[in-house]
């Protein structure tokens, strides 16, 4: 690596703050006391009162502390007569619309901030979601399938667990579950990405040259485009990468800021027979996908036309752009299209943290793309995922022909855990990626089939009921690493209605109505002070039609304070004759919960300090107060997927 | 004689120009751009109090002025740190050391994750990034307040890093 070039940059040096607004030290003042004329009096009753507080004290403090349930309890199914809304525990005071992920975490204000134990740190760690072995990741850069191996690079800082210095990591599967981490695949070591080798996406061009677009931060601070390719395509471990000579390929156009242009997409063929690729940006506040033809990556058109436009939306991040099929069994390639296709447009928006995509009709002779419902249209409609979720990026798999979707799950806690825990962040478990031909309206998200690989004994529940304000608890044994199949009915009780919602998915699963909430309390402990409900709420629209929301409730998940504690969820569409069902994914400190067979999904993070290893336990609960709910589930426990770095030392 | 007048009177021009600046005094379209950015924040007097006593907003676009608000944070969690270690030298009751201890930690994260992760995301354009920190940091600080069972003795300081990371989390907002 050469030595640092000199750049003109803005001045990091901290300047000292003469005429700092507040002064550090605490003020100290003490009211002057009156005077009181009977003194002596005063102090015999106060030394009194003192006294007798004193005793009171050491009665309390010899007390027996208050009884923990025991480990040989009632067997598998016991229904508790507790009521679910009277269970003690911290209640966070947060957001009450709670659909947003970009709010702080919440605290009661009494909580005192916690200490983390190692014990607790390690059992976040995940079993079998990718993760690199120590620091920081953020998006997932160019997956690809390649020689038998599906790659995944990724937004990797190696010396912190922090954003910052971001390489490529790599790492690669045979299928999609097991991973072995490989050396960093790109350094930022051109000047063409000296501050940062970014986000971007690969291209497979017939006879299977790989191209890589990728975003480069230059030594002024631009953002650029550069071209990579593999120095040695038969290698199937695509260990060593060549960044293009005459990089960079493209910079950003007249009307777009340096720093508002970054992400370029996989390349799609045109009638023309020319590749097009999109990048993201923005002007004026409106978000826009421009759109570039090439021949050979080299050598760029920018059109004058954008692929499209939303306005309000602000700045586009790590737009990804494919075909589906409406007659949806399996995925297409990215240069598909004609009749029986549909293209989806996506975009990760800057300002809200939250990708966004919508179905739409590409119309390939212009390079233009129309949503099928512009009040759905892409920023202000459908998300893929109502959690922590960011950054997606899809790629065609050719092996078993399907759309792949991966997402970036950010950790919820803080700079300060990370760093003492010394990693952060998540990919999601893969996600196929189908049209759902029966709603017309949104995709469908399920993880890969290969997931099931890991599942290992399961256990089947028929037919439990729940009954209004209680719980049950489901017996499978550790309840840290878990695949859940769970469908739901009820059965009205003929009580008058109460509908009273606030917002989607109210104030959390405590938030009591006729029909809802009811679903599963995942990473909860026997006493129940922590707890993640996952439910399903049903609710008489404005216009008398039935609504159902799909939710995810953090506020009590865990008792630190500090980690955000958000409530998320969506309405979720259920046809006539549809049962209610959901599939959970639980691994250590992430849940994902997927309803109506994927039409909503929902990633959430959570740091229990009690629910944790051998505590951690899985409940069925009814809040509802008008109907009994039905469940039948089907529970795998997941074994780990032992991500380890791929044995180099042995094939040389 | 003419001639001296006039070159007087000129360099009283000048000087009436660019003497202002030269003491630190920010320019009126600055602090246009200033009021207008410290309207956008939660804590409008915070904002422009730092603002206008810092010579380099004189010549800022939002984002500079950014990079400023997230200096001030970083003096300010310097400060407090130093005040922490200083009052660790002490004869301190258990909790308040367990307190204290804690708060050094949340600092250092303040210091050696947050304010490094801002001013980096905010130079190279990926604001999102400084957003997160400057919000993480008015966190670290409310954890700190929170550490002490009882008395505090870093009320205030924890309160103006919490108000600081406020102000900076709002100006970043406006690039994203």
């Amino acid at each position: 690596m050469g030595t640092k070039p000199s750049h003109t940059g803005i001045s990091t040096t901290a300047s000292d703050l003469e005429h700092a607004a507040y002064s550090p030290l605490p003020g100290h003042s003490s009211p002057a006391s009156p005077r009181r004329p009977l003194k002596g009096f005063a102090g015999i009753i106060s030394s009194c009162i003192f006294l007798l507080a004193l005793v009171a004290l050491i009665l309390d403090q010899s007390q027996e502390p208050s009884h923990k349930p025991g480990k040989d309890e009632a067997p598998a199914l016991t229904p508790k007569a507790t009521s679910f809304s009277n269970i003690s525990g911290p209640v966070a005071r947060g957001v009450a619309q709670g659909v947003s992920a970009k709010s702080s975490p919440s605290f009661s204000g009494n909580e005192l901030s916690y200490n983390w134990t190692n014990a607790m740190f390690s059992w976040q760690r995940t079993a079998f979601h990718f993760q690199p072995q120590r620091n920081w990741m953020n998006d997932p850069d160019g997956p690809l399938y390649h020689e038998g191996w599906y790659h995944l690079f990724y937004q990797y800082n190696p010396d912190s667990a922090v954003w910052g210095n971001i390489t490529w990591g790599h790492a690669v599967s045979v299928d999609l579950i097991h991973w072995l981490y490989l050396p960093i695949a790109m350094f930022p070591d051109s000047w063409f990405d000296w501050n940062g080798v970014w986000t971007g996406s690969a291209t497979i061009l017939p006879g299977g040259q790989i191209v890589i677009l990728y975003t480069g931060d230059t030594d002024n601070y631009v953002q650029v485009q550069n071209l990579a390719y593999p120095a040695n395509l038969s290698d199937p471990l695509l260990l060593d990468w060549v960044k293009y000579p005459g990089n960079p390929v493209l910079v950003p156009p007249t009307g777009i800021l340096p720093k508002d242009f970054r992400d370029p997409t996989t390349g799609w063929l045109g009638p023309d027979g020319k590749w097009r690729i999109t990048v993201g940006s923005k002007v004026n506040g409106t978000g826009i996908s421009l759109v570039y033809t090439t021949t050979n990556f080299t050598d760029y058109e920018l059109l004058d036309n954008v692929l499209h436009a939303v306005p309000g939306t602000g700045m586009w991040e790590c737009v990804d752009f494919y075909p589906v099929s409406i007659n949806g069994t399996k995925g297409l390639d990215t240069s598909a299209g004609g009749p029986g296709v549909k293209h989806v447009l996506k975009a990760s928006l800057d300002n809200t943290k939250l990708d966004y995509y919508a179905l739409g009709t590409y119309f390939a002779e212009n390079d233009t793309w129309v949503p099928d419902d512009p009040e759905q249209d892409v920023g202000i409609g459908l998300r893929y995922d109502y959690g922590r979720y960011y950054a997606s990026k899809t790629f065609f798999d050719p092996v078993k022909e399907r759309r792949i979707l991966w997402g970036w799950i950010n950790e919820t806690d803080t700079a300060n855990d990370d760093l003492a825990k010394g990693w952060s962040s998540l990919q999601t478990i893969p996600r196929t990626v189908l049209y759902d031909n029966n709603t017309g309206t949104n995709i469908l998200q399920w993880p890969v089939e290969e997931v099931e690989s890991l599942r290992l004994n399961s256990t089947d529940f028929d037919g439990v009921v729940v009954e209004p304000g209680s719980v049950v608890e489901l017996d499978i044994g550790t309840a840290t690493q878990l695949d859940i199949l769970a469908e739901f009915e009820i059965e009205s009780l003929g009580l008058e209605e109460t509908n009273e919602v606030n917002g989607l998915c109210g104030s959390g699963a405590t938030d009591r109505s006729s029909f809802g909430p009811f679903g599963l309390l995942v990473i909860a402990d026997e006493t129940l002070s922590e707890l993640t409900p996952i439910y399903f709420r049903l609710a008489n629209s404005s216009d008398g039609s039935l609504e159902t929301y799909f939710c995810t409730d953090e506020r009590r998940s865990s008792m630190a304070s500090g980690v955000f504690k958000q409530v998320y969820g969506s309405t979720v569409p259920v046809l006539d004759g549809e049962t209610l069902s959901m599939r959970i994914l639980v691994d250590h400190s992430i849940v994902e919960s997927f309803a109506q067979g994927g039409r909503r999904v929902i990633s959430s993070r959570i740091y229990p300090t009690e629910a944790i290893y051998g505590a951690a336990r899985l409940f069925l609960f009814n809040n509802a107060t008008g109907v009994n709910v039905k469940a039948t589930l089907k529970i795998w426990q997941m074994n780990s997927a032992f991500i380890h770095p791929f044995p180099l030392d042995q094939i040389h | 004689m003419k001639l001296l007048l006039l070159i007087f009177i000129v360099q009283a021009v000048l000087q009436t120009i660019y003497l202002p600046a030269s003491q630190g005094a920010v320019q009126p379209v600055a602090v246009r751009l200033i009021e207008r950015t410290c309207k956008q924040t939660p804590l409008y007097n915070v904002c422009v109090s730092i603002l206008k006593s810092d010579s380099r907003s004189s010549k800022a676009d939002v984002t500079r002025l950014a990079l400023i608000m997230v200096d001030a944070l970083k003096a300010k969690a310097t400060g407090t740190m130093n005040y922490i270690k200083t009052l660790l030298r002490g004869n301190l009751k258990g909790d308040v050391r367990r307190g204290l201890s804690s708060c050094a930690d949340l600092y250092n994260a303040v210091l050696e994750a947050d304010v490094p992760v801002a001013i980096e995301a905010l130079q190279k354009g990926d604001p999102k990034f400084a957003e997160q920190a400057a919000n993480d940091a008015g966190i670290e600080a409310k954890s700190c307040e929170s550490s002490f069972s009882g008395y505090s003795p870093l009320t205030k300081s924890n309160k103006s890093l919490q108000d600081v990371s406020a102000v900076a989390a709002a100006i970043v907002k406006l690039l994203l």
